[in-house]
């Protein structure tokens, strides 16, 4: 129960850091924030945050977002999925290994997202679309720290 | 420091100690039906998602309730502009307000006199309508709408708007600001909507130069600063500075209103069509306060009955142009009323 509600919490914040205002040329970087809070809990709790979880936090993001329903969400279930595969290994890694290895995870996502917006009839230019994935990398370490603050706070496990 | 992941293993061997009593073990597999097959079904549920919500309207009633109970983000996102903008206009000094104020009265006295001329022409106007035969002029009625929160999406130019469903506002309503067309609404949630502005990729919109009455297509090119006029030849009547207006073709947007001003005209003897740019006049990334324009066009809203219920569901929330659609004049301009109102009468006594 108590897991569910700081999960919820955060991937919240992650929702309302998503649409935050930022300025002109920063809006091409925005760090993917519910791809990382996915992924984050994904690795920590594997047994209790899967695919579905991730899934409904796709599809709030479509609603907030205006897009199709179900593009989100499935690139969400993607990172998920990714993460399944990966966390007995990467749990293990050191930070910086860690981020390294979250690269091609975004950047699997964003092309994922790149592929299913031009289904939906408009394309963004490509290259411009990966940055997110690069800063939200760089960002990981951070991130990992914040959330693994909540964690500890409230004994999540 | 918090989270190196090598003490992970330490903190998780302790939490399950720690838990050990009450709960069971923390499993080191996952159960359950294996991973591949549930990423097959809730993808198998996502694109089937994607192919309903884009092919038919079952969604959008779901999708408008999910979008009222998450909409509060965005106004949360937008607390601190707003709590910036509490401040500033705490900490205005009387100077400015006074400069301000001044400013505004000057302002003010000019648009008066603009429109005691505008009754006056628009009654000129119907007449010669009339000696036409054609249909007569009809005001607009427009809402006044506030910006709740741009797409953070940076490909797209949409906006949200704090008006929605039970406002009266509909798919496909004309959006302006004070100084020209902004875009239209693409979907409503019951007590918000989404703009799609008119410098998206994926609108156009049909206008005319006014200078001459030349028709073109306006296409929005994804750059806040510049619409682009599709196929338009070489030999066309274009010039820099030529004002764009809406020519109402399109049967969406109202005829006459202002989109852009001409900022370039290229003619490439390579290319087919001459290349002409046309700047927003709307102040589409900087207006805050927008207008929902309830149009004979768009027959006023036909799917929610806006005429009836607008007087008594929203009297103060500033129902701009309240007067009658058979007289074109504002009601309350002094001296030039009662002679318009009747002129307005009499040129209505004779057109049958």
């Amino acid at each position: 129960m108590r897991h569910s509600l700081v999960v919820g919490f955060t991937v919240l914040l992650a929702l309302l850091l998503s649409v935050m205002p930022m300025p002109e040329p920063f809006g091409f970087g925005r760090p993917m924030w519910l791809a990382m809070t996915v992924a984050f809990w994904v690795m920590v709790l594997p047994h209790r945050i899967g695919l579905v979880m991730a899934w409904f936090a796709g599809l709030a993001s479509d609603v907030l977002y205006g897009e199709l329903f179900g593009q989100h969400a499935l690139v969400m279930t993607l990172v998920a999925t990714m993460v399944l595969l990966l966390y007995q290994r990467i749990r293990r890694f050191p930070l910086w290994q860690q981020s390294l290895v979250m690269l091609p995870v975004f950047g699997v996502a964003q092309l994922l997202l790149l592929w299913l917006n031009s289904l939906a009839g408009s394309r963004p230019p490509i290259l411009l679309l990966l940055l997110p994935a690069l800063v939200s990398a760089l960002l990981w370490p951070w991130a990992c720290a914040f959330l693994d603050i909540f964690r500890r706070r409230f004994h999540v496990v | 420091m918090i989270g190196t992941s090598n003490d992970w293993l330490s903190v998780a061997a302790a939490g399950a100690a720690q838990v050990y009593e009450e709960c069971t073990i923390k499993p080191l597999f996952i159960k359950g039906p294996s991973l591949g097959v549930r990423l097959l079904a809730l993808t198998v549920l996502s694109v089937a998602l994607m192919v309903t919500d884009a092919r038919l309207n079952v969604l959008q009633p779901v999708r408008a309730q999910l979008g009222m109970i998450l909409m509060p983000i965005y106004y949360v996102a937008e607390l601190p502009v707003r709590a910036w903008e509490n401040v500033h206009t705490q900490l205005t000094s009387r100077a400015d307000l006074i400069a301000e104020n001044q400013r505004l009265r000057a302002e003010s006295l000019l648009t008066q006199r603009k429109l005691q001329k505008l009754a006056a022409l628009t009654e000129q106007n119907v007449r010669l309508r009339e000696l036409l035969n054609s249909s007569s002029l009809v005001d607009e009625r427009v809402l006044v709408a506030e910006l709740v929160g741009v797409d953070p999406n940076p490909f797209t130019q949409r906006i949200m708007i704090d008006k929605g469903d039970r406002d009266g506002v509909f798919l496909g309503q004309p959006v302006l600001d004070a100084t020209g067309l902004m875009g239209q609404v693409v979907e409503v949630m019951p007590f918000n909507s989404r703009v799609l502005l008119l410098t998206d990729v994926s609108h156009s919109l049909p206008v005319q130069v006014n200078r001459n009455g030349l028709r073109a297509m306006a296409t929005g090119t994804g750059n806040n600063d510049w619409l682009e006029l599709r196929h338009v030849s070489d030999t066309a009547d274009i010039r820099i500075g030529d004002i764009m207006v809406s020519s109402g073709l399109g049967q969406r947007f109202p005829a006459g209103y202002p989109v852009g001003r001409v900022i370039s005209v290229e003619q490439d003897p390579a290319e087919p069509f001459s290349i002409v740019k046309v700047a927003p006049t709307a102040q589409l990334n900087r207006s805050r306060y927008l207008l929902l324009v309830f149009s004979p066009e768009s027959a006023y809203g036909d799917v929610f009955p806006v005429l009836s219920l607008e007087p008594e569901a929203s009297p103060d929330q500033a129902v701009a142009a309240p007067e009658q659609p058979e007289q074109p004049e504002q009601p309350d301009i002094p001296g030039e009323s009662s002679e318009s109102s009747e002129a307005g009468e009499e040129g209505s006594n004779d057109a049958p």
